[in-house]
Parts: C-alpha cells; structure tokens; sequence
C-alpha cells in the first residue's frame, strides 16, 4: 500500500509537472504578441517587428542597432525577428491565423492585407514629413482605396544586363535597343558555341511576373490600365510570343519555362548567359566575385523608344492592435531618417523610397542607371488586393506558355483576374 | 486471439477474469500476472497512463480538432478567419481540376518508392550480414543518408542532377552516352523518375538494418537442416528466409509507406522550378494550397489535410488486413 501511495504522489508530481509546462508555453506563446494587445487602451511599452532577411549578413544586423537606437530614443522596445523570404508568407499568414499579428511585418504585398482591415493607414502611424518624402511613385503604388497603407522600406529596379566579352566575341558592338536587335544578339552570341546562352530567360515559379513584367512594360502593355484587367491584351500576346519565339530558336538558356531567376543568375555570374534581366543585389555578387566583365544598361523597347524600368517594393506595414499607435508611429518616425533608411538600403545595396535618400545616393555611379528610371518606374499593381492572387497564378502558370499557347494562357490568368483570384 | 489480445489492455475485466484462467498453462498465466496490475485502484492507474494521456492529447487530439476546425473555416488571402465555410473547402478541393494529377503522382511515388527501395534492401541486407573486412565501415556508411537532414540531400541532389553544371550529366556526356544533357528535374517525363531515385536513396538505409535484423534473427539450424536435405541456395532463399522475413517485411513495407507518402522535402525540392502540379503528390499539393498557388487558402488547404490523413489511414488498414488474412490462412 505504501508504494502505492508513493506512486500517487509521483503521478501527481508528473500530471503536475506536465500541466505546468503546458501552461508555460501557452502563456509563452500568447503573450508574445499579447504584450501589445493586452488591455483596450493600455499603451504598448513593447511592439513586434517580423522582418524579410534580404541578406544573411546585415538584415539582422541592421535591425538589431535599430532597436537598441530606437530603445535609447523612445523608451520603447522592439522586438526583431527575421524570417527568411522562403518561409516569411507562411509565418505571416499563421500569425494571423491565430490572432498573433506583429505590429510591423516587412512583405512583398500589402493591399490584401488593408483590404481584411487589419492595417493602420498613413494618417495614423505616418508622420506628414515623412509621407511627403516618400517617392511619388511608391506613394501611389502603396495606396488602397484612397488611403496610404504600403510604407515602401526599399526598392529595386530592373536593367539590362550583357556580358561585354561575350558581345565582344560575337562582334556586337552595342546593347541592343530594339527586341529585334536583341534577338539578333542573341543569335549572335549563342552561335559562339561551348553552351553559351543568348538571353536567360527565367520563367520558372520564382518571379515570372517579374521578368514578364519587364518585357511587357517594353512593349507598351500593362497588367491593369484604368483599373481594369488588361492581361491578355494585344500587346501581351505579342510579348509573349516574342518570349516564345526566342525559346523556340534555343537563344535562351534550356527550358526557360523551368528556370528561377537564381538560375539565371547563376548562368550570367558564370560567364555563360550573355544577357539578363539585373538588378543591383546581382551587380554586388559580379562585382565581388570579378569573373564576368559586365555593363549595365536600359532594358530595349520593341520599338526602340525610350525603355520602361520595372520598379520593386517591398513594404513595412502596421498592424492595428490597442495601445500600440505611439510606439508603431516612433518606430516610423525613427526608419525614415536618412540616417536609419538610407544606411539599411545601401547595406542591402538596393534602392531608395525617399526622395532626401535619391538626393543621398546621387552620387554613387554604379547606381545612376537605376537612380534615374526610379520616379518614372512602373510597378505590378500591388495596391490591388486581386494581383495578390494574381502574382501567384502567373508564377504558377506563364512557364506553361512557352510548351502551349501564350493566347491561352494568357486568357486564363485574365479570367483568374477578373473573377478576383 | 484476437479476442484475449483486446481485452488484455483493459485492466478491470482481467482482473476479474483472472481466477478464472489461472489454470490455463504458461501463456495465460502470464496474463494473469499481468492481470494483477488491476488490483490497484483504476483511478491510480490512470494516475500513470496520465503522462502518456496527457501527450497523446496534447501532441495528437489536439492538432487534429485544430485541423479540423480550420478545414472549416472560410480564410482570407492573409490568414484571416472570415467565417465558417461549412463543407466548402471539402468540395473545392475535390474539385480542383488537379487533384487526378496529383493522386496519381502520389501512387506512382510511393508505390515505385517503396517497392524499388524493399528489392534493394533485401539483396544490399543479405550483402551486409556477410562478414567482410571492413563491414562495420560499410555499415557506416550505409547509415549516412539516413543522417544527412532530408533537405540537405534534396538540394545536394538537385547540384547533382543540374542540366548546366550537374556531374550525372557531365559524366554521362564525358562516357559519350548521350549527346545533349538531360533536364532531369525540367524535363516532365525525367522528373518523377529523378525524385524516385532520390526517395529510395534515403529510404535504403532504414529499411536496410530492419531487414539486417530480420535475417540475423533467422536460426541457423533451420538453414543447416535444409541445406543437410540438399536445398539449392535459391530455395533456402525462397522457402525459409523470406517467409520468416515476413514480420521484418511488413514493418519494413508499412513504415516506408508512411514515411515515403508524407515526405515533402525531396519533392517540395526538386520539384521547385516546375510550376503548376504537374510532379506534386497530396503533401505537397497541401503545402502549395496553403502558401504558393493562386488559391492560397489555409482552409481548403486544412480540408486537403484531412483527406490525406484519411488516406494514410486507408492505406494502413488495406495493407494490416492483407498481412492479418494472410497469417490466419497460412495457420
């Protein structure tokens, strides 16, 4: 009977113990965020930043100095985590699932996010000084139904990129300024033998909207005019036969329907692509690694008028939580000081969303292609809610144009967008 | 049998029972001893299942009526919970105009997987339980792509298998075996062949030692009889080890069949540049519902889990069947 009691009392302890740690990571994992969201009004002492790693060295870097900088400044604590681009659309989407919102997340989209209400808009968390400096272009790209909610945290823009060695070798004097001189070169070039690729051309799942995007915009044509859908227009059609045309003549890279944008990177930091689609992140790897004597130009237009540069932002939103607008709104005031924003873009060696950081950045050289394209840059329409899903469908299915009909499949990623995604 | 092995577990009804068996010979006084763990108060004895209770709850119940009530659920683009969807994420699912794609890819996986990596295995056991110089290396060896984390090997096999750079093709090219590289993980009628080989590549070395256990429990004497009676190796192979194999074969059979069917890194990985789902077997079809195609739905996405749950569930039971009829018809 003895050992009995002796065993209720370890079942206990172990029920107890089990509860216990139980308990412990249920509230570990609901006051986290619950910090912030704690009472109505109470204001937040403590806000959460989820950020995209851009870089391996000095993403979290920089965030870590701004914490501890916006720390001493405000009084208020940040809380960083950094989360890798590949898994930062599935954590963002759990977090919110299971109402444990940071109150900044740094994205690639933005307007789905406004349109579910969760968003503060500029007038809210947005200091005027702040706003007013923001690129005109982003401003309007960030805006969702009349209201400033997609603060741009940096941005890219796309060029030309050729390998002078390979023009060389091929007796191209030039960048080709038309798609027809473009073709030609990378007729040129792919002649050369030993696997040499024309134009890498990647319209795998990674970024097709990107690379599609690009050429579109060269061709007169648009994803949306007028808010209305525009995707199978002439002009797109036209665009992706070209893309077609130029697989089917083997000028580009094997299976250009299959291949990442890593990939086709890779191809050009080799010396083996003769042309692609850059953008300043790719211009730090070629000139760090100093294989490939390169040189930057604008992408051609079909038509050799003046070349249209496809602009990417990324975003850092606000959540709305009770109690969390001061702090939320110091932590603005804090990034978009030259000083915090500028410093973080150029680490990253991307591109400035403020006009003080254009004038900033004016006089770095290797910068000036992009820098001068940027307040005329075109972007996706991130401030549709639709594109979210739309993004996702193009990646998922343009490669599938260059085995069957770009009509078709154009048609379809139309019907997709006008039935909402 | 069936019927004794049931109530066994239960402690109460033994414990009555017990004085009632206690003259049935060794087996049953077995169960009796066993039995007596009853004479505890029941509720002390939940007092110990508790801990186990507790995890099973935690870790298994708990997640599933999570599944389950998200299956349920209607969801924006962002995670957010818009409403109940009732049985709507079910239909869109069954309807979604890829799914024949994508369960017939998951049937020629695990089907090619498992079959493919249980033929090695029994010939590369049968090699490894010879003593050699140097089999504990061997052996070693054997076990590392069991340790290499699965993503590792994927990415590892995806620098293997690159149509530009990839040494498979370098070589092949080199050996003058082919004249234009292949496009192992592009080209769709090389894709699922190319995943194969990666699946059974890892699934070797598990099924492996389950099966160098299975021969090295084999009694020597049964071998040394046949072969006195003048049986060729083949039929020793074929009469004696493989049936008393059988237990190491079905737990072999039915482990890889669950692993191999919820693998998703090899696929997620080496199928990443393909759109659509053209290769995608249902885990990672659940995976790309959720987070990278155009649905991007948590909730169709949950009713996808269930489904797949379920089939796990199906497969298990066919196969535990078949192995049970098989036993009962061999006695």
């Amino acid at each position: 009977m003895r050992s009995t009691k002796q065993s209720v009392v370890v079942a206990g302890l172990a029920i107890a113990g089990l509860a216990l740690g139980a308990c412990g990571g249920g509230t570990g994992a609901g006051t986290a965020p619950g910090g912030t969201a704690g009472g109505t009004a109470e204001e937040a002492k403590t806000i959460k930043l989820v950020a995209a790693e851009y870089s391996k060295d000095h993403t979290k870097a920089f965030w870590d100095a701004f914490a501890k900088t916006y720390h001493e400044k405000t009084g208020y604590t940040l809380e960083v985590q950094v989360v890798s681009w590949d898994n930062i659309d599935q954590q963002s989407s759990t977090m919110i699932q299971n109402n444990q919102a940071p109150d900044i997340l740094n994205l690639n989209a933005y307007a789905s996010y406004a349109k579910d209400g969760l968003l503060y808009d500029s007038d809210a968390v947005l200091p005027a000084v702040v706003k007013d400096d923001i690129l005109d272009t982003f401003v309007k790209y960030g805006t969702y139904q009349g209201k400033f909610y997609g603060f741009p945290d940096l941005s890219s823009a796309r060029a030309f990129f050729y390998n002078k060695t390979l023009f060389q070798q091929a007796g191209i004097a030039a960048p080709p300024k038309t798609w027809t001189e473009l073709e030609a070169d990378a007729k040129k070039i792919t002649a050369l033998g030993g696997g040499k690729v024309g134009y890498a051309l990647p319209l795998g799942p990674e970024e097709a909207q990107g690379e599609f995007s690009m050429w579109l915009f060269n061709n007169g044509g648009d994803w949306k005019t007028d808010g209305n859908w525009v995707i199978n227009s002439d002009k797109n059609v036209a665009t992706l036969d070209f893309l077609k045309k130029l697989a089917d003549e083997k000028v580009t890279q094997n299976n250009p329907a299959r291949t990442n944008r890593a990939d086709a990177f890779d191809l050009f930091k080799s010396g083996t692509a003769g042309m692609v689609i850059g953008f300043s992140p790719l211009a730090a790897d070629l000139d760090k690694d100093k294989k490939v004597d390169y040189a930057v130009a604008p992408f051609p237009s079909n038509d050799g008028t003046e070349s249209k540069t496809f602009g990417v932002t990324d975003y850092l939103m606000a959540f709305k939580k009770p109690g969390n607008e001061k702090a939320v709104k110091a932590f603005y005031n804090l990034y978009y000081t030259p000083d915090q924003v500028n410093t973080f873009i150029k680490a990253e060696g991307f591109l400035p969303v403020t006009k003080s950081g254009v004038a900033y950045f004016s006089n770095e050289k290797a910068l000036q292609v992009y820098l001068n394209t940027l307040p005329n840059a075109k972007l996706t329409p991130t401030d549709d809610p639709t594109w979210d899903k739309v993004k996702l469908a193009v990646q998922q299915n343009l490669g599938g144009a260059m085995n069957g009909s770009p009509k078709a499949t154009l048609d379809g990623l139309q019907r997709t967008a006008e039935s909402g995604g | 049998m069936s019927d004794s092995t049931t109530v066994s577990p239960d402690p109460a009804p033994v414990a009555g029972s017990g004085d009632r068996r206690s003259r049935m010979p060794s087996r049953a006084g077995r169960r009796r001893r066993a039995g007596r763990i009853g004479q505890v108060h029941p509720l002390v004895a939940l007092l110990w299942l508790a801990p186990a209770l507790a995890l099973i709850l935690g870790v298994v119940l708990y997640p599933a009526i999570k599944l389950f009530d998200a299956s349920r659920g209607e969801y924006s683009i962002t995670g957010l919970r818009k409403g109940d969807a009732g049985w709507d994420n079910y239909v869109k699912v069954l309807e979604h105009p890829d799914l024949g794609t994508v369960l017939r890819n998951t049937v020629v996986w695990v089907v090619a997987v498992v079959a493919i990596t249980i033929v090695l295995s029994l010939a590369l056991a049968q090699f490894l339980v010879k003593s050699f110089p140097g089999r504990r290396f061997v052996r070693w060896a054997v076990i590392i792509p069991w340790a290499a984390s699965l993503v590792i090997t994927s990415q590892l096999f995806v620098l293997l298998y690159d149509y530009n750079y990839g040494i498979i093709n370098h070589i092949l090219l080199s050996l003058h075996v082919i004249g234009t590289p292949i496009d192992f993980l592009g080209d769709d009628s090389w894709t699922m062949f190319s995943m194969v080989v990666v699946g059974v590549f890892v699934s070797l070395p598990f099924t492996i030692f389950v099966f160098i256990a299975g021969l090295g429990a084999i009694p020597d004497d049964v071998m040394e009889a046949a072969t006195v009676d003048g049986a060729s190796p083949w039929q020793r192979y074929w009469n004696i080890t493989l049936p008393l194999m059988r237990p190491a074969l079905m737990i072999a059979t039915v482990l890889n069949v669950i692993y191999v069917f919820n693998s998703f890194p090899i696929i997620y990985t080496l199928n990443d540049r393909n759109p659509g789902y053209l290769h995608d077997t249902t885990i990672t079809f659940m995976y790309k519902l959720a987070f990278k195609s155009q649905e991007h739905d948590v909730g169709m996405s949950a009713a996808a889990g269930i489904f797949n749950v379920l089939l796990i569930l199906v497969v298990v039971g066919i196969y535990l069947k078949i192995i049970n009829w098989r036993e009962e018809t061999s006695r």
